[in-house]
C-alpha cells in the first residue's frame, strides 16, 4: 500500500521535473513545476513531517510558483513562443545530467544502508516549533533577516526610476 | 504510517531525490530563459531538501536537524526567487531579452 | 732593508699628488715628481750599503718583511711584504735611476704638450708599480704589480690619444701582455693549490724539495713562463713591443727598454730555482730566446724607422737575456739586464733627441746628422757600439758573461753557435741605423737644416748613460766591485758560495771569437752603408725577397691577424648565434611570447554565457565528486 503510494509520489515529482525542462512553452513549464512541486509534498506526507508538506504546498505552490509565472509575463518577447527555449549546450548538458545521475547511482548502490531501523516515529509538531526557536534561533534570526534584505533588495532592484526603461 | 520503513528502504528515497536532482542539473544547462533556469533550480533544491528529511526521519528522528534544514531551504529559496526574478525583470529593460545567451557582453 | 717599501711609497705619492693638484701646481708638478723619484733613488743607496753589508758576513739569502693581510681560519694565510736580496737592489738601483734620468729628460722632451702632468703622474704610478714588483715577496702582491705596470705601459702608450696608431698600439700592447698574463695568473692559482701560500721563498724550498706533483709543476712553470713571454716580448708575443713606439720616446726608453720589459726577466730569475726542477724548461726558455733574438736582428735589420730599429734591438737583447736563463747563468742574465738599462735608454733618448730635433723618425729623412748634433751623435754612436758588443764598453763584459754562462750550462751546442752568430747581425744592424741617420748625404735638406742640438734637460743625460754605457762593464771586476764597496765583483755579488762562480775568469776562446765577430759585423756595415752610393738600395737589392720578408716583421702580425679573423671572430659568431637563438629569442623573447600566446588561448574561454560556466561548475562538482567517491572506493 506504502508502496504504491511511494510509486505514485515518485511518478509525480519526475514527470513534473521532466516537463520542466522539457517543454517548449515557458507558462506549461511553470504548471509542470506546480506538479512536481506537489509530488514532492506528497513524500514529506509520507514521512509524516506533515507541517513540512504544508509549508511545501504553501510557499512553493502559492507564492513561488506565482512569482514565477508573473516574471514569465513581465518577461515576454514577441518570440516567446517561436524561438527555442533550449540553448545550444542541449546534448552536453544531457550528457553531463546523464553522468551525474550515474554517479549518484554507483555511489548508492555501493553504500551499505542501515537494514535495522525498525520504527519511525512521527515528530510531534510541537517540537519542531520548540526547537525552531530554542536550538535553531540563531539561523531562525538570520532567515528572517535574509528575507528582509531579499525583500528589500528585489524592491530596489526593479524599481523604475525617473525616466528609465 | 509506522510501517513504511519496512515498506520502503531509505535508498528509495535517496534515488528519487537524484533523479530530481540530475533533472534539475540538466534544466540549469540546457534552457535559454532565466526564468526557467531559476525553475530548474527549483527541483535542485527541492531534491537536496528530500534527501535531508529522509535521512532524518530514517536515522535521527529525535534530531530532526534534516527537518529543520528542509525548513530552511524553502525559506531560503523564496528569497532567492524572488531576488532572481527582480535581477531578470530589470536585465530584461536594459536589454530587451530574458535569455541568458543573448546577455553576453562580458566576453572576449 | 725592513724599510724598503718606502721606495715605492713615494711614486705612489707623486701620482696621487699630480693626478689631484697638477692642473694648478706651477710647472704642472713635474719637479714635485721628479723630487720623490729623487729621494727614492736616493734611498737606494742605503739598502745596497745594508746588502753589501750581509753579503760580507756571508751567507746572505734575502731579507723578507711581512705584514699579515688576511687570514681564513688559519687555512689561508696571506701576508704583504717585501723581500730585498742582491737580484732585488740590481732592479731597484736600475729602475729608479733610469726613471729619474727620464723625468728629467722629459722636462725637455714633453715640454708644452698636452697633458704633461698627467704624464708625470702616470710615469710615477708605473715606477711605483714596477718597485713594487721587485720587492714583492709574494706572487700575489707580484701579479697586481705586473697588472699596474702593464695598464700604465698601456695608458702611456697611448698618450697621444688623438692619434688613431697610438690608440691601436696601446690596444695591442695591453692584449698581448693580458694573453701572458692569464698564464701567469693560471700558474699562481696552480702554485697555490699545490702549496696553500703565495709566498715565493717558500713555494721554492717546496719545489726544490719536490714538495709540488710533476705535472702541476710543469703546468705551473709553463703558464707563469707565458706571463714572461707576454711581458717581455718574447717570441711569439713580441709583436707588441714595435708598436708600442707610438709612445713618446721617454717612454719607450724607460718602460720599452730599462724596466717594465725585463719584468719578466726579473720573473724568471726569481723563479728559476723552480723552472730548473721541471724537465725540459730551461731548452724551452732558450728556444724562445734565441727565437726572439735572431727574429728581432734580421728584422732591425731592414726597418727604415730610427725608434723601430732600437725597438727591435730591445727585443735582441731580451732574447739574449732569456738565453743566459736558460742555461741558468742568472749572473750574467743580471749584468745584461743592468748595462743594457743603460745603453738602450740611450739609445732611446738619443733618438728622442733627434726626433725632437728634426721632427722625423725615418732614416728616409735623416742623414748627415754628425755635424748638426754634436752630442747627441757622440753619445747614439756609443750606445750603438755597447749594443753591439765592442770592448771595452759594458756591451761586451756582458755578452761575454752570457757566452760564459751558456758554455757551462749545458745545453746543446746549438745556443752557444747561434749567440756568436747573432753577435755580428746585431752590430750590422746598429752601425747601419748610425751611418744612415748621422753619416751620409742629408736625404732631406729641409729637415737638415732645422736640425739642432737638444737643450740641457735632454743633452746631459745622454752623457750621462753614455758615461755609464762605456763603464758599466767594469763592475765585473774584483777591483772595482770592492772600489764600490761590495767584497767582490759583480759575480761574487749576485750568486752566494757555492751556488756559482765567485770571479770573473776569461774563456779566452770565446772572448777573442766574439772580439773577432763583432768587428767583422762593423766592418760589413761600415763596407755596406758608408760611402756615398744609394746604400739601402744596395743592400736591398741583395735578396728583395728575403729583404721583403725582414721588413714585413716576418708576416707574425698578419699571421696573427688571420687567426684571429678567421679563428676568434668565427667562434665568436659561433657564440653570438647561441647567445640569439637561445638566449635572447628563447630564453627572453619566449618566455614573453609563451605568455602572451597562453594568455591568447585562455581568453576563449570567457565566453561571457551563462550556460558554459554553468556548466563548467557542475562539470568541475561531477568530477571532485566521481574522484572522491573513486578515493573512498
Amino acid at each position: 500500500m506504502t508502496q504504491i503510494f511511494f510509486d505514485i509520489m515518485a511518478a509525480t515529482a519526475i514527470v513534473g521535473g521532466l516537463g520542466v525542462v522539457l517543454v517548449r512553452n515557458t507558462v506549461y513549464a511553470a504548471l509542470f513545476l506546480i506538479l512536481s512541486l506537489m509530488g514532492v509534498a506528497g513524500f514529506y506526507v509520507l514521512l509524516s513531517v506533515e507541517f513540512l508538506a504544508l509549508v511545501q504546498v504553501l510557499i512553493y505552490g502559492g507564492a513561488v510558483t506565482v512569482l514565477l509565472l508573473f516574471a514569465l509575463m513581465l518577461t515576454r518577447t514577441r518570440d516567446m513562443f517561436e524561438g527555442a527555449t533550449d540553448g545550444p549546450q542541449k546534448p552536453i548538458a544531457a550528457v553531463v545530467g546523464l553522468a551525474l545521475l550515474a554517479a549518484f547511482i554507483t555511489m548508492i548502490y555501493k553504500t551499505q544502508w542501515p537494514r535495522d531501523v525498525n520504527e519511525l516515529t512521527t515528530v510531534p509538531f510541537n517540537d519542531i516549533g520548540t526547537a525552531l526557536f530554542n536550538r535553531w534561533a540563531v539561523p531562525f534570526e538570520i532567515a528572517s533577516g535574509v528575507l528582509l534584505v531579499a525583500l528589500v533588495g528585489a524592491v530596489v532592484i526593479a524599481m523604475q526610476e525617473e525616466g528609465e526603461p | 504510517m509506522q510501517g513504511i520503513a519496512q515498506d520502503i528502504p531509505l535508498e528509495h528515497f535517496v534515488v528519487v531525490s537524484s533523479i530530481l536532482f540530475s533533472i534539475g542539473v540538466y534544466g540549469v544547462l540546457a534552457r535559454r530563459n532565466a526564468v526557467l533556469i531559476l525553475m530548474s533550480m527549483e527541483l535542485m533544491l527541492n531534491a537536496v531538501s528530500i534527501n535531508m528529511v529522509a535521512f532524518a526521519v530514517y536515522t535521527a528522528p529525535s534530531l530532526f536537524v534534516g527537518i529543520i534544514f528542509a525548513i530552511f531551504v524553502i525559506t531560503i529559496a523564496a528569497a532567492e526567487v524572488g531576488l532572481a526574478l527582480a535581477i531578470v525583470l530589470r536585465v530584461f529593460r536594459n536589454r530587451g531579452t530574458a535569455n541568458v545567451d543573448e546577455v553576453d557582453t562580458l566576453r572576449w | 732593508m725592513a724599510d724598503a717599501w718606502v721606495l715605492p711609497a713615494l711614486p705612489v705619492a707623486g701620482f696621487v699628488l699630480l693626478l689631484l693638484f697638477s692642473p694648478w701646481l706651477p710647472r704642472k708638478g713635474d719637479w714635485l715628481a721628479i723630487l720623490l723619484m729623487g729621494t727614492s733613488f736616493g734611498l737606494v743607496f742605503p739598502i745596497a750599503n745594508d746588502v753589501a753589508d750581509s753579503i760580507g758576513r756571508g751567507g746572505f739569502h734575502g731579507v723578507e718583511v711581512s705584514r699579515e693581510w688576511f687570514n681564513v681560519q688559519g687555512y689561508i694565510e696571506i701576508r704583504m711584504g717585501t723581500f730585498v736580496d742582491q737580484i732585488t737592489l740590481v732592479m731597484l738601483f736600475v729602475v729608479t735611476f733610469v726613471a729619474l734620468l727620464v723625468m728629467i729628460y722629459s722636462t725637455g722632451y714633453m715640454h708644452g704638450e698636452r697633458r704633461y702632468g698627467w704624464f708625470y703622474a702616470i710615469v710615477s704610478l708605473f715606477v711605483a708599480s714596477m718597485l713594487t714588483l721587485v720587492l714583492a715577496d709574494n706572487l700575489l702582491l707580484l701579479y697586481f704589480s705586473w697588472e699596474l705596470v702593464g695598464l700604465c705601459s698601456m695608458l702611456l702608450i697611448g698618450y697621444y690619444n688623438d692619434k688613431q696608431s697610438a690608440a691601436e698600439a696601446a690596444k695591442k700592447a695591453f692584449v698581448t701582455t693580458r694573453v701572458g698574463d692569464v698564464g701567469l695568473l693560471i700558474g699562481i692559482i696552480i702554485l697555490f693549490t699545490q702549496t696553500h701560500t703565495f709566498n715565493i721563498q717558500e713555494i721554492l724550498r717546496t719545489a726544490e724539495e719536490g714538495g709540488i706533483r710533476r705535472e702541476w709543476l710543469t703546468a705551473a712553470a709553463v703558464c707563469m713562463l707565458s706571463g714572461a713571454v707576454g711581458k717581455s716580448a718574447q717570441f711569439p708575443l713580441h709583436v707588441w713591443l714595435p708598436d708600442a713606439m707610438e709612445g713618446p720616446t721617454p717612454v719607450s726608453a724607460l718602460i720599452h727598454a730599462a724596466t717594465m720589459v725585463v719584468a719578466g726577466v726579473y720573473l724568471v730569475a726569481r723563479m728559476l730555482p723552480l723552472f730548473e726542477v721541471v724537465r725540459g724548461m730551461p731548452e724551452l726558455i732558450t728556444a724562445l730566446g734565441l727565437t726572439t733574438t735572431m727574429l728581432a736582428a734580421f728584422i732591425g735589420l731592414a726597418q727604415r724607422d730610427i725608434k723601430r730599429v732600437v725597438a727591435y734591438s730591445t727585443l735582441n737583447s731580451l732574447g739574449l737575456m732569456f738565453v743566459a736563463l736558460g742555461s741558468g747563468a742568472v749572473g750574467a742574465a743580471m749584468l745584461y739586464l743592468f748595462t743594457h738599462a743603460f745603453f738602450k735608454a740611450l739609445l732611446f733618448l738619443a733618438c728622442g733627441s733627434v726626433i725632437h730635433a728634426t721632427e722625423e723618425q725615418e732614416v728616409d729623412k735623416l742623414g748627415g746628422l754628425w755635424s748638426k748634433m754634436p752630442i747627441t751623435a757622440p753619445m747614439f754612436i756609443i750606445g750603438a757600439l755597447a749594443m753591439a758588443g765592442l770592448i771595452p764598453l759594458s756591451g761586451y763584459w756582458a755578452k761575454d758573461e752570457i757566452l760564459v754562462g751558456v758554455r757551462h750550462g749545458g745545453l746543446s751546442d746549438v745556443v752557444i753557435i747561434t749567440v756568436l752568430i747573432s753577435l755580428p747581425i746585431t752590430a750590422l744592424y746598429m752601425i747601419r741605423v748610425v751611418l744612415l741617420t748621422f753619416f751620409g748625404p742629408a736625404k732631406d735638406a729641409h729637415v737638415h737644416e732645422h736640425a739642432h742640438e737638444s737643450e740641457p734637460p735632454m743633452s746631459w743625460p745622454l752623457v750621462l748613460l753614455g758615461a755609464l754605457a762605456v763603464v758599466s762593464g767594469f763592475v765585473v771586476f774584483e777591483g772595482v766591485g770592492k772600489a764600490l764597496g761590495f767584497h767582490s765583483g759583480w759575480l761574487g755579488f749576485i750568486y752566494n758560495p757555492a751556488e756559482g762562480p765567485e770571479t770573473y775568469r776569461v774563456n779566452w776562446g770565446l772572448a777573442v771569437s766574439s772580439v773577432a765577430l763583432v768587428v767583422a759585423g762593423l766592418v760589413a756595415g761600415l763596407w755596406v752603408w758608408g760611402g756615398e752610393a744609394e746604400p739601402s738600395k744596395r743592400a736591398g737589392a741583395f735578396s728583395p725577397l728575403v729583404y721583403r720578408l725582414f721588413l714585413n716583421r716576418f708576416y707574425v702580425d698578419e699571421a696573427y691577424q688571420l687567426a684571429i679573423d678567421y679563428v676568434v671572430l668565427a667562434a665568436g659568431r659561433v657564440i653570438a648565434v647561441f647567445d640569439r637563438a637561445i638566449v635572447n629569442d628563447t630564453g627572453v623573447n619566449g618566455t614573453g611570447e609563451t605568455t602572451w600566446f597562453l594568455g591568447w588561448i585562455g581568453k576563449y574561454q570567457q565566453t561571457g554565457r551563462i550556460p558554459n560556466y554553468a556548466l563548467a561548475i557542475v562539470v568541475g562538482v561531477v568530477v571532485i565528486a566521481a574522484v572522491a567517491f573513486g578515493y573512498r572506493a
